[in-house]
């Protein structure tokens, strides 16, 4: 065997990777999406003009397990509402998002409160997702450009693997990679990151349903906040309804101070 | 005997430089009473203030003590008022106190603002027997034992414009780290002229407990004896009990925060002590010295009549003594009129500077004369006149016989 037989083979060995990663290419039998539709069918999925759900929120923590019950309101990207129903110590508590805005009813205090900046981007009720996160339903197609790297199997889906990079320095994430379910378009897994490069959050889906007019969505969500030790949130949608018609008042603050 | 008569003589025989040497004593001995009762006051207060806001020993969960400067609510002490009960019956335990102090974001309007505090949560006990919150209360009241009162130090009622009376709403967290907040009816300002009155804001602490989600909890258990000094008796007894053995037990100069303040203390007072000492002893050391020099001939003879070099030296450490015996009795006498008028009327230092001190020192400090300052400053006064003669002396000692009585 001499040296250019070797280097034929080894020429030919990798071609399927580089073929895998150029776009459009053919994985297998699968074509691969550009990455501009990848994120079209994902954002198709987990965007909506309007919703609402009920939630089971999970938090576990090295001292304790909280679970939390909440109905949620959406409208577009920009409107959300929160009512806390369950445990008993933050039934009551409201949260209402309209752009960069948000404000919390605070039953204990029956106070509305502004919250606005960093605050933002804390723990919603000591959980593992921020204000931002659960509040906010931004099309990532606007938000970030993307390429996909590969098709990898992850947490036993095949999924293709997209990395983003945020078009605006001033998003929660700089930096997003996900692996986004060949079939059903949803995000099973996501490393949500800093812009200096330090993993963030896992944000793990699963339980993937089919809702009216073939739209996928996940029933279970997963997320691991990396900058605190022990700890996950698990949200469950026990239920949830797309398209719905909202009054107009559930966006706004005389919906917050309603008891 | 004989050598005191002769130590005696010589003090009266050369007047101007007896006095001279005195005066050296006097100007030395005054200035340091004036200089240690100000010490002693000021840094008295100090840590008076100190211990009694962290206790004379405090009690916390290990996990919290590790990580302390971020105060995490999850590590508290659980059943703190179990906890307090057991304290109680340890000898010289007189108070044990639960106690919470968390972040806070205080608003008196509908958005948060960006006035942080330090939220304290304690028994009205604590703030009236402890902290004597009572007496820097400047407009309103103390607690009158209503639900939902606060107190706030006058820096924090003043950035958010707050008047007694007031509704405030002191957003804190939970020790999981979700929002919680905590509503309160402003009944009184305090200003106590150093940074832990003047920036807290005082809460009774079942309102912070709920705020924590900490049900009987606390994040620290404050321990208080008859006196501060007791701290490291009551921490002793507090570690060797079972129901502390999992936790950390610091008597409160043992406390990072203040252990560096106690220790600098003593170096404060020991450097400028000594150079106090010093540069009096030089001058003690330049008339001493002028005596040798002048009474060489007479030592000469003195010796070779049969004086040893011990009593030599023991004559002019004598001499010496006396003199700084006279001048430090009448130095410590005047020192005590400057000392006794600071401490009467103070120094006011600025609010601006006690806040910024990074210390709680309070913005009106005074001295402070005890029998412990007159006694020190009088005791170094004679050290200033052993140091002063030391080298003197032995210069005299040193004088060979034959050789003084051919000096002329």
């Amino acid at each position: 065997m001499n040296g250019r037989f070797v280097l034929a083979l080894l020429l030919a060995s990798s071609l399927p990777v580089v073929a895998s990663l150029s776009q459009p290419a053919v994985a297998g039998e699968v074509a691969v999406p550009t990455a501009d539709q990848l994120l079209s069918y994902v954002d198709k999925n987990m965007t909506f003009a309007t919703r609402t759900a009920t939630i089971k929120m999970t938090v576990v923590s090295p001292q304790r397990t909280r679970t939390f019950v909440m109905q949620t309101f959406g409208r577009g990207e920009t409107e959300s509402a929160i009512e806390y129903l369950d445990p008993a110590r933050d039934k009551g508590t409201k949260m209402l998002r309209r752009g960069d805005e948000m404000w919390m009813w605070l039953p204990s205090v029956e106070s509305v409160q502004k919250i606005s900046g960093h605050m933002l981007r804390q723990g919603m009720m000591g959980s593992d997702l921020s204000y931002e996160d659960m509040m906010g339903a931004a099309q990532l197609r606007d938000k970030y450009t993307a390429k996909v790297t590969g098709a990898e199997t992850k947490n036993g889906v095949l999924c293709w693997r997209v990395e983003m990079i945020a078009k605006d320095a001033t998003v929660a994430y700089p930096k997003r990679i996900s692996w986004i379910d060949q079939k059903s378009h949803i995000p099973i897994s996501q490393e949500l990151y800093a812009v200096s490069g330090m993993l963030l959050k896992v944000w793990d889906m699963s339980d993937i349903r089919t809702y009216d007019g073939g739209r996928q969505f996940p029933a279970k969500m997963v997320i691991i906040d990396k900058l605190k030790q022990g700890t996950s949130t698990t949200i469950e949608m026990t239920s949830i309804t797309f398209g719905v018609a909202l009054e107009e008042e559930t966006f706004s603050q005389r919906w917050l101070e309603r008891h | 005997m004989l050598l005191l008569r002769l130590a005696m003589r010589n003090v009266r025989r050369n007047v101007h430089r007896t006095v001279l040497t005195a005066g050296t004593v006097v100007f030395g001995t005054a200035l340091l009473t004036v200089a240690l009762a100000w010490l002693t006051g000021v840094f008295g207060t100090l840590t008076n203030t100190m211990a009694s806001f962290g206790g004379h020993a405090r009690v916390m969960t290990t996990a919290f003590a590790a990580r302390e400067e971020l105060m995490p609510l999850s590590e508290h002490l659980q059943h703190a008022d179990d906890l307090a009960a057991a304290a109680m019956k340890l000898p010289g335990v007189r108070a044990a106190y639960p106690r919470i102090v968390t972040g806070v974001t205080l608003t008196k309007g509908d958005e948060i603002g960006d006035q942080f505090g330090l939220a304290v949560g304690a028994p009205i006990g604590w703030y009236t027997d402890q902290l004597h919150l009572g007496k820097d209360i400047v407009l309103g009241t103390m607690f009158t034992g209503a639900d939902g009162e606060t107190v706030l130090g006058r820096t924090v009622a003043e950035a958010i414009h707050a008047q007694v009376g007031d509704t405030i709403i002191a957003l804190g967290m939970t020790q999981d780290g979700a929002m919680a907040p905590v509503k309160a009816k402003v009944v009184g300002i305090a200003s106590g002229g150093n940074q832990l009155v003047d920036n807290g804001i005082f809460l009774p602490l079942e309102p912070l407990r709920w705020m924590a989600d900490v049900d009987d909890g606390a994040t620290e258990l404050l321990i208080y004896g008859d006196d501060k000094t007791e701290g490291k008796t009551l921490a002793a007894e507090l570690r060797a009990d079972p129901a502390f053995s999992d936790d950390v037990v610091q008597a409160w100069d043992e406390q990072p925060s203040t252990a560096g303040i106690v220790a600098m203390t003593g170096v404060v007072n020991s450097i400028i002590s000594s150079i106090i000492v010093f540069v009096c002893a030089l001058g003690v050391w330049n008339t001493m010295m002028m005596s040798v020099m002048e009474r060489t001939r007479e030592i000469g003879v003195m010796r070779a009549m049969g004086l040893t070099r011990p009593g030599t030296v023991v004559l002019f450490v004598v001499e010496g003594l006396f003199i700084a015996a006279i001048g430090g009795a009448v130095g410590v006498a005047l020192g005590c009129i400057p000392a006794y008028a600071l401490q009467v009327y103070g120094v006011n230092l600025g609010d601006k500077m006690a806040h910024s001190a990074g210390v709680p020192v309070q913005s009106h400090v005074y001295a402070l004369l005890t029998v412990g300052v007159v006694v020190e400053a009088f005791t170094l006064g004679l050290c200033t006149a052993l140091v002063g003669t030391a080298f003197p002396a032995w210069r005299a000692a040193s004088i060979q016989p034959v050789d003084a009585m051919r000096s002329r």
